[in-house]
């Protein structure tokens, strides 16, 4: 039997599960995996799937500034994520670039630094791993606090801006005129999609993170036609497919944030199954002809 | 607000995008229940002009009162008379798959602006949809994604989305594009319907000059500046629409059996 998967038996789970550390990591990680999940569901929509990319490898830079300032790492982060989400938008609305082209520039640069940063410590090199593919077994109580505020946070505000968002993602105008604050709702949601993305690090670490934010949410969306059911299903898939990445990671001493994002690849092909047999099953509603009150027939228009 | 106070009343407004002036010195208003086309070529401000009364872009000068309420500087309106607003664009950014049916969708447009659960189930609601849907034609398409729907039936929803609940002012920035033309009839006779039935005043931005001939009260002429205004007759004279589209303009009328009001 390979030895990373020694410890891959029953006997093994409960050892594993017994550890008060994995304890933390699996209800960090169910945590962390649900917020990128739902998180994720109005950041794809909102085409915002390459600012949780561009945000994970700059976060590199907010990790070594801790190293080298002799700080804790993952309080650095957080405030380095909202900076980050700041300076992005503030470029987005003066240059009139693009924001992929822009997200480019400032993750490039800021990637650069940080290896030139970690160059310099020399304590650090043998550390890289955990940074890049993620270390959730270090996860402590404190971080699960945050964690936890910052899920029951996002969940209130998003139930109750969801009509906003929708509004915001299908025409901005149309969202404007309906009194929707724009502006404000955009930036909240980008700093609040920094700060999970900052959070979600430890999990899965800093190259697969935007697949933690995508990856449930584009299974999500094929299983749901309802804006809610689609948000809880990305949740539902972030959250379980975490859970049961870590376990893996556990059981056989591979890194968490490969594991994770295999599950979660599994996870999306269930949900690319399950969608093509429900569009095959005949009870899907086919529907007929409308018609305009006091007007004569409508041709059947089709895209 | 009495019932002859304007919905509507713009006074030396001026847009600026970018560098430039994109709307110069505009003055009109909206009598209750009237039909108002804004019309003129491409680049004349027309967007820039509807965006700035909705409160979306801000005002390099000149006042806009909607309701006998001012509009603030940088688009504030009170809550209670940003309800009466409904504005109906031209397309929505709908990708594949896009998770939300057209009953969410009119459903959003149930409740008042502000931050609610308008995504909980509720019965009052839900009957305002079916009966929206009914009214616009569209209760078999409740179920639907909405990026499933053709561009007919999608307009059509939109309607949906501004019948769900009762408004008075509704603005459309060219709602017809993109419609063959039995769509655009249709959309334009089901807009007629629902404008009488709902006592709503409309200003419509379209470039369908023998729509706004038949359909409208009033036409706005602008090209940067207002050119001309009145009833479609005066302001659409070929004299007048060489002045504002250049020489080559040709008046053309299409004529479609059974519309109401057309000749």
């Amino acid at each position: 039997m390979p030895g990373f998967l020694a410890m891959a038996d029953a006997a093994g789970l409960l050892e594993v599960l017994g550890q008060p550390f994995m304890q933390r990591a699996l209800l960090g990680g169910l945590l962390t995996g649900a917020l990128g999940g739902l998180l994720g569901s109005f950041a794809v929509l909102r085409q915002l799937s390459f600012f949780s990319d561009a945000l994970g490898h700059s976060a590199l830079l907010g990790i070594s500034l801790g190293i080298l300032l002799g700080v804790n790492p993952t309080l650095v982060l957080i405030p380095f994520a909202v900076l980050f989400a700041l300076l992005v938008n503030q470029l987005v609305a003066r240059s009139g670039l693009p924001a992929d082209a822009l997200l480019n520039i400032v993750y490039s640069t800021s990637l650069a630094f940080a290896v030139v940063a970690l160059n310099l410590v020399e304590t650090y090199r043998g550390g890289i791993q955990q940074l890049l593919f993620g270390d959730i077994l270090g996860i402590s109580w404190s971080d699960l606090t945050v964690i936890a505020v910052l899920f029951l946070g996002a969940l209130a505000y998003l139930a109750f801006s969801l009509r906003a968002q929708v509004l915001l993602t299908l025409n901005s105008d149309l969202a404007g005129a309906f009194g929707v604050g724009a502006n404000r709702h955009r930036l909240i949601f980008i700093v609040l999609l920094a700060v999970v993305v900052a959070v979600s690090i430890k999990a899965v670490g800093v190259l697969l993170i935007s697949a933690f934010v995508v990856i449930p949410a584009c299974g999500g969306r094929l299983v749901s036609r309802h804006f809610p059911l689609y948000a809880l299903a990305s949740a539902t898939l972030g959250g379980g497919c975490a859970l049961l990445g870590l376990l893996g990671s556990g059981l056989t001493n591979l890194p968490s944030g490969p594991c994770v994002v295999i599950v979660q690849f599994a996870g999306f092909l269930l949900a690319l199954l399950v969608s093509q047999q429900t569009s095959r099953s005949p009870a899907v509603a086919v529907p007929v002809r409308p018609q305009i009150p006091g007007a004569g027939p409508v041709d059947p228009e089709s895209r | 607000m009495t019932d002859h106070a304007p919905v509507l009343l713009v006074e030396g407004l001026s847009v600026r995008r970018g560098e430039q002036l994109a709307v110069e010195q505009v003055s009109f208003q909206l009598a209750r229940e009237t039909d108002t086309a804004l019309v003129g070529p491409n680049g004349a401000g027309k967007s820039s002009l509807v965006g700035a009364l909705l409160g979306l872009h801000p005002r390099a000068s000149g006042t806009v009162q909607i309701l006998g309420h001012p509009l603030g500087p940088t688009g504030e309106l009170p809550r209670s008379v940003r309800a009466e607003i409904a504005y109906l664009p031209q397309s929505l950014a709908l990708q594949g798959r896009f998770p939300l049916t057209v009953g969410e969708f009119v459903g959003f447009g149930a409740d008042a602006p502000g931050l609610s659960l308008a995504w909980l189930g509720n019965r009052r609601r839900t009957e305002a949809v079916l009966r929206a849907l009914k009214r616009t034609g569209c209760q078999d398409l409740a179920e639907r994604r909405l990026s499933e729907l053709s561009g007919g039936q999608l307009k059509r929803v939109l309607l949906a989305f501004c019948v769900v609940r009762p408004r008075q002012l509704l603005v459309l920035d060219e709602a017809q594009a993109g419609l063959d033309a039995p769509s655009s009839e249709q959309f334009q006779q089901l807009l007629l319907e629902l404008r009488r039935q709902e006592g709503w005043t409309v200003l419509q931005v379209s470039h369908d000059l023998e729509m706004v001939r038949r359909s409208c009260d009033q036409v706005l002429c602008l090209n940067r500046r207002l050119r001309c205004s009145g009833a479609p007759d005066h302001a659409l004279s070929p004299a007048r629409l060489a002045e504002l589209y250049g020489p080559n303009v040709v008046p053309y009328r299409h004529h479609h059996a059974g519309v109401p009001g057309h000749g």
